[in-house]
């Protein structure tokens, strides 16, 4: 189809071309297609010449929350020097922030998390480069973002941090890359492209912004067969946790990764939205570029529950009605802000966000349940204006019977592995923070590790809510626990926690990790882990009588050796 | 000398507890279970307490990866059965802030609470211990909870024989301090002599010792089921002494022929004073050095005995207290039923005798026992007594009360309720079992009210519903309730199952024998109204069911 003289440049250019720079081209091509709009200012890119880099130095940063980014950077780093540059390879939580206005060569790698929110690595260096306050004159930097295309905020983090250090003056190299979760490909052309600009042609990074061609589905699902479901917590309590056995081919995970499952919405709210909308169940309506029957798009795809406050926002855009910044179920918004009619409510389905996955942490090990995932999965119960309601997920989850199956994928966390199997291990997981810990003990079980293991659990009763009360009984008398502690807050008049435990036998735990034990948090984010944390931070002074900066600088001696790992939600 | 060649586990356990205190601090200690450590299970009990768990329960829990259902039963050591108002109220408040609530009257006139978590054992005693209270010896190889004919009615010197039972409670308590130590948190004795026990020394008795108090004609205490029974001789309203019958004991093992039931043989007679302590404490002495220490099934008294013969153990005991037992002197028992209802004493005090069913006093939607007694008790003018036959004795009410306490209890209904209670069941008793008894074969005192309506039913059919039969049940043959002391006796041998014992009498003289085995609730039915009507056809005028079944020869 090209005409003459075009063809005879990209056939010589072809010619001129090594095997990397073709693979590159191929890739940008593909991203520039599928960014249409984005397309128009971007120029031709100009035709690269393999030469030597011009850069001697290049700082790479990267903020991770479960490994991937790091191991993308670290490998970046090697390639780098591989061709004769320097690289500075640093955790953006290690990264002294002073050095930032210095920075020349700048690439971040940073992946999103929560709902659009930088991993809390990165949190500080977010936070910074937003306070504007000072403006660079040298920096010159690309982004590469991970993230998943099955949550609303696409690689919103990486996003927001490309906007910001241009916004502060500094110049893209090449355009911010944006992975799905098979990131490897997309990072390799992205860095390729870096590569590309640092070798003097500039004007590659003109263009704003690549995004990997969407691949129909980028992780591996697997179909999971329910063989046990038991409650773990007793009558009486106040608690629902189930123990979920399930079975599944070709399984592949290692202890402290999760899964992930996109739950589906209750079909008879479905139905009430449709009926009140006036809209038919048959229907075919467009979402983002594609056909779909809505009644399948609202069952299984879009969330339609506790909107967040920016799609609460929109729709009031859409119904112009005044609607107060809040988050809520779509059905009461159509019940109390109706749309006028079905097409205005097509305009509402555009604006509905993907169903967020839920992670699971598993509570098995491949070693000892071969073939098999186990769960821990509390059943989230919550009071809206007095009216009990149930998590979707853990609900849907917990009430699954034995020998029904459900879709899920394996969310690994290289962040959050077993040490050497000689090395100590301090486990701190309350409620169902307890899941990957016993992971880990079965693994070290299993394979008869011989590091000493030290679990603290929590939870409210002893009598009803002790989760795998038995089992860890068992591993005590079999010595694979070398020690456990437990609180139960509600046994007594004052509420003790884990961390009260951690306390007690201070002495000991600052042991234990002096001479190298490494500590794993799970559980609550909030208040449990920080406040693990603060104990933590008290311990290191009172036992190992340091300054309250010492003690800080111990814990990120910690983090720095692997030692200090959370997985906390 | 006993055989003491194979000493059995508890008695290695005993001599290398430290005084009963074996390891008890470090079981309290362990977070990871509810239960404390298998040794420290057996030494427990010489604190008052049994460890037990949810029988109920055992399965779901298993299945839910949880530990059994562990807790403590506690039971107080309260000679004769007596409590203040004050004390009531304590143990009304302990009742409900740390065990199930239940206020257990027991058939040895004491009360136990079901349920207390390890971590509440300590504040429980504590609560117990403001109250004047303790738990000490009321369980273990040692002697247990001294009961005593209950009603203050008995006798002009009620009060006078009353006070023996305290007194043998207190010679025969252990010296060990382990108990203050361990759930009073007070400090180690240093001096170990004062810890020197002569009675027990450090391997205490073979196996439980009981001892009871009777006051003719009343035999309510069956102080004929004791190790040692002491029937009061009184002359002329003066307590001149006592008869002492010793070798008494219940408990029989399924399929093991040589355990058996067995009444107190009456040894003698001893003048009142000094010469009773003497003699009673040389009983144990006896029993002591003499018991069975390699097989607890035949630890009993009522073993020694019969390996001694009843003149070797009057001789080995003569030898000991120094002096010779006078020949028995003359008493008659009449019956050892519960005065019912409102009574009024010599020195004019009221006494209410009230009917607990099972000894469970509890609030339920209709009936408000606990309650009620509380109200009671907080007027500060009444005493209590528990009867050994699980009842139990709103006491020593001045005149000018009455009408107030009066109130009360027909506010709350509990006359109504006491009156109401037919004949069969004011005669009636069964032991816990399940639940919570680790023992228990079959059910006690969930089943046998529901069994009693039925029996009834039958027993009006032949128009017999206003006999007084005695009717105990228990879970199992170690019976608790005196099954084997009651005209139709039930004992447990399996799920919904009961050997059919026949032949006691009202005045605890005489044992039942088994007359039908395994039976269940419909062959249980089938077998006694045959029983009671022939009963209404045959019997003599006056005769006793249990006396008609013995002349009748059905067992
Ligand atoms: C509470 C009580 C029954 C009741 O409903 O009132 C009772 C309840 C138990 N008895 Fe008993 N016995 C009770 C009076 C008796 C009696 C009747 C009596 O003493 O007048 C007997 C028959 C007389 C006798 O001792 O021979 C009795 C003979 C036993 C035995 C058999 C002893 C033997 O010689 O083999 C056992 C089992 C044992 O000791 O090994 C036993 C054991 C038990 C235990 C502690 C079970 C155990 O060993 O773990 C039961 C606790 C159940 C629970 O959950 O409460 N209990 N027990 C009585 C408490 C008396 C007290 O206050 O001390
Ligand atoms: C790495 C990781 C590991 C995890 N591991 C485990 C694990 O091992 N076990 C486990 O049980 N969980 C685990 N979780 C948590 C789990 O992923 C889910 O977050 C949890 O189960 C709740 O999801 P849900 O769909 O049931 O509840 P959702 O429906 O998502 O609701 C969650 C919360 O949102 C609020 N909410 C929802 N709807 C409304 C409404 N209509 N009105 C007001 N408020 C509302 C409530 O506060 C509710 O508690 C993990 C999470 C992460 C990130
Ligand atoms: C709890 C959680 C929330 C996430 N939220 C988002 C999100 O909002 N947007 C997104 O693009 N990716 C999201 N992701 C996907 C991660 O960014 C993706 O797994 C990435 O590969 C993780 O890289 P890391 O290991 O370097 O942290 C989320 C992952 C988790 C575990
Ligand atoms: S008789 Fe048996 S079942 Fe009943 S309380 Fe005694 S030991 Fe338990």
């Amino acid at each position: 189809m090209l005409a003459e003289p075009k063809l005879k440049t990209l056939l010589d250019l072809i010619s001129h071309s090594t095997k990397d720079e073709l693979i590159w081209m191929n890739g940008y091509l593909s991203g520039l297609l599928t960014q249409a709009g984005v397309t128009q200012e971007a120029p031709v890119p100009g035709v690269p010449v393999a030469t030597k880099p011009s850069v001697a130095k290049i700082t790479i940063v990267y903020g991770t929350e479960t490994g991937n980014s790091k191991r993308v950077a670290t490998d970046f780093a090697s390639k780098a020097k591989k061709i004769g540059i320097t690289p500075k390879l640093v955790s953006l939580d290690q990264y002294r922030l002073t050095d930032l206005p210095r920075e020349e060569y700048f690439l971040a790698v940073i992946s999103t998390q929560g709902d659009g929110e930088p991993p809390a690595a990165a949190k500080k260096f977010y936070d910074h480069i937003h306070l504007n306050g000072f403006k660079f004159d040298k920096l010159k930097y690309s982004v590469l973002a991970l993230g998943d295309t099955s949550y609303p905020l696409f690689c919103k983090a990486g996003e927001d941090v490309d906007a910001q250090l241009q916004k502060l003056g500094g110049k893209r190299i090449a355009p911010l890359q944006k992975c799905d979760t098979e990131f490897d490909e997309d990072a390799n052309q992205w860095f390729a492209s870096v590569l590309q600009s640092l070798s003097g042609n500039e004007n590659a990074g003109a263009a704003q912004v690549t995004v990997a061609p969407k691949k129909s589905s980028g992780k591996k699902t697997y179909t999971g067969t329910i063989l046990t479901n038991v409650n773990l917590n007793d009558r009486g309590s106040d608690k629902e946790t189930h123990h979920m056995e399930i079975s599944a081919e070709g399984l592949e995970y290692l202890p402290g990764d999760s899964i992930g499952i996109v739950p589906e919405n209750d079909p008879a709210v479905v139905d009430a939205i449709l009926l009140l909308t006036g809209t038919n169940k048959m229907a075919k309506i467009d979402y983002r570029g594609g056909l779909n029957y809505i009644t399948e798009l609202l069952h299984k795809k879009l969330g339609i529950f506790h909107l967040p406050e920016r799609v609460v926002k929109q729709y009031s855009a859409i119904v112009q009605q005044e609607i107060p910044a809040t988050r809520i179920d779509l059905l009461d918004l159509l019940k109390i802000y109706p749309v006028t009619d079905s097409n205005q409510f097509e305009d509402v389905v555009e604006i509905l966000e993907p169903i967020t996955p839920r992670l699971y942490s598993i509570a098995s090990s491949p070693e000892a349940h071969g073939g098999e995932i186990h769960l821990t999965v509390a059943r989230d119960r919550f009071c809206v204006n007095d009216e009990i309601k149930y998590g979707i997920c853990s609900d849907y989850l917990s009430g699954l019977p034995e020998n029904t199956t459900f879709e899920f994928y394996v969310h690994k966390n290289n962040q959050f592995r077993l040490p050497a199997p000689d090395k100590d291990i301090i486990l701190i997981g309350p409620g169902t923070g307890v899941a990957p810990f016993r992971s880990f003990l079965a693994e070290r079980d299993a394979t008869g590790a011989a590091g000493r293991n030290w679990l603290f659990f929590g939870d409210q009763h002893f009598a009803s809510d002790f989760l795998y009360q038995t089992e860890m009984q068992n591993w005590v008398e079999t010595g694979v626990l070398t020690r456990m502690n437990v609180a139960f807050s509600r046994d007594q008049a004052k509420k003790i926690y884990v961390q009260h435990r951690m306390s007690q036998h201070g002495a000991d735990l600052y042991h234990w990790l002096e001479s190298g034990a490494h500590l794993y948090i799970c559980g609550a984010k909030d208040p449990m882990s920080s406040d693990v944390e603060q104990t933590l931070l008290g311990i290191f002074e009172t036992f190992g009588n340091k300054s309250k900066e010492a003690a800080l600088q111990f814990l990120d001696q910690l983090k720095e050796e692997g030692r200090y790992s959370k997985d906390v939600y | 000398m006993s055989d003491n060649k194979n000493l059995s586990s508890i008695e290695r356990i005993k001599t290398a507890s430290d005084a009963l205190r074996g390891t008890l601090r470090e079981s309290l200690q362990d977070e990871l279970t509810g239960a404390i450590r298998e040794d420290d299970q057996a030494l427990i009990k010489f604190h008052g307490m049994y460890q037990q768990d949810d029988r109920d329960r055992r399965e779901e829990r298993a299945s839910k990866k949880l530990d059994r259902l562990y807790s403590f039963m506690i039971r107080l050591r309260l000679p004769g059965g007596f409590l203040t108002p004050s004390q009531w109220v304590a143990m009304h408040e302990v009742a409900g802030d740390n065990s199930t609530g239940v206020i257990k009257i027991t058939t040895r006139q004491t009360i136990q609470l079901h349920g207390i978590i390890k971590s509440n054992i300590k504040p429980t005693i504590h609560a117990f211990s403001e109250a004047k209270l303790n738990s000490i010896a009321t369980c273990g190889d040692i002697n247990r909870n001294v009961t005593c004919s209950t009603h203050p009615n008995e006798s002009p010197i009620h009060a006078q024989v009353f006070a023996y039972a305290q007194d043998i409670s207190d010679m025969l308590m252990p010296k060990t301090k382990a108990y203050y130590e361990i759930w009073l948190d007070e400090e180690k004795i240093v001096d170990k002599k004062d810890e020197e026990d002569p009675l027990y020394q450090d391997r205490y008795m073979p196996r439980k010792f009981k001892i009871g108090i009777a006051i003719p004609p009343n035999n309510d205490v069956d102080v004929f089921t004791n190790d040692l029974g002491l029937v009061a001789i009184i002359e002329k309203n003066k307590l001149k002494g006592f008869n002492i019958a010793v070798g008494g004991g219940l408990s029989t093992t399924h399929g093991n022929p040589d355990t058996y039931a067995r009444l107190g043989s009456v040894l003698g007679y001893v003048e009142a004073g000094e010469k009773t302590m003497k003699a009673v404490y040389e009983v144990l002495t006896v029993q002591r050095d003499f018991g069975n220490r390699s097989d607890r099934k035949l630890a009993r008294v009522k073993y020694t005995i019969d390996r001694m013969g009843v003149d070797g153990f009057r001789e080995e005991l003569e030898k000991r207290i120094g002096f010779k037992l006078q020949a028995a002197k003359p008493f008659s028992f009449t019956s050892r039923a519960d005065r019912y209802g409102w009574e009024q004493n010599d020195k004019g005090l009221w006494h209410y005798t009230l009917y607990v069913e099972n000894g469970r006093v509890l609030d339920e939607e209709k009936l408000l026992m606990k309650t009620a007694l509380l109200k009671v008790a907080e007027t500060g003018k009444t005493t209590f007594r528990f009867t050994t036959n699980q009842n139990l004795i709103i006491s020593d009410i001045k005149e000018e009360d009455k009408a107030a306490i009066q109130q009360l209890l027909e506010e709350y209904r509990l006359i109504q309720h006491t009156e109401k209670a037919t004949a069969t069941r004011r005669n009636a008793m069964a032991c816990v079992s399940f639940p919570t008894c680790p023992l228990a074969l079959a059910e006690a005192q969930r089943y046998l009210p529901d069994l009693l309506t039925k029996i009834e039913g039958s027993l009006a059919k032949h128009k017999l519903q206003d006999e007084n039969i005695i009717i105990r049940m228990t879970g199992c043959p170690n019976g608790c309730a005196r099954s084997y002391a009651a005209e139709i006796g039930f004992v447990g041998t399996g799920p919904g199952r009961y050997n059919l014992h026949l032949g006691g009498d009202h005045q605890g003289l005489r044992l039942n024998k088994l007359y039908r085995e395994n039976l269940d609730e419909t062959a249980i039915l089938t077998e006694l109204d045959g029983l009671f009507a022939s009963f209404k056809k045959d019997r003599q005028k006056k005769e006793a069911f249990g006396d008609f079944a013995l002349r009748k020869q059905l067992v």
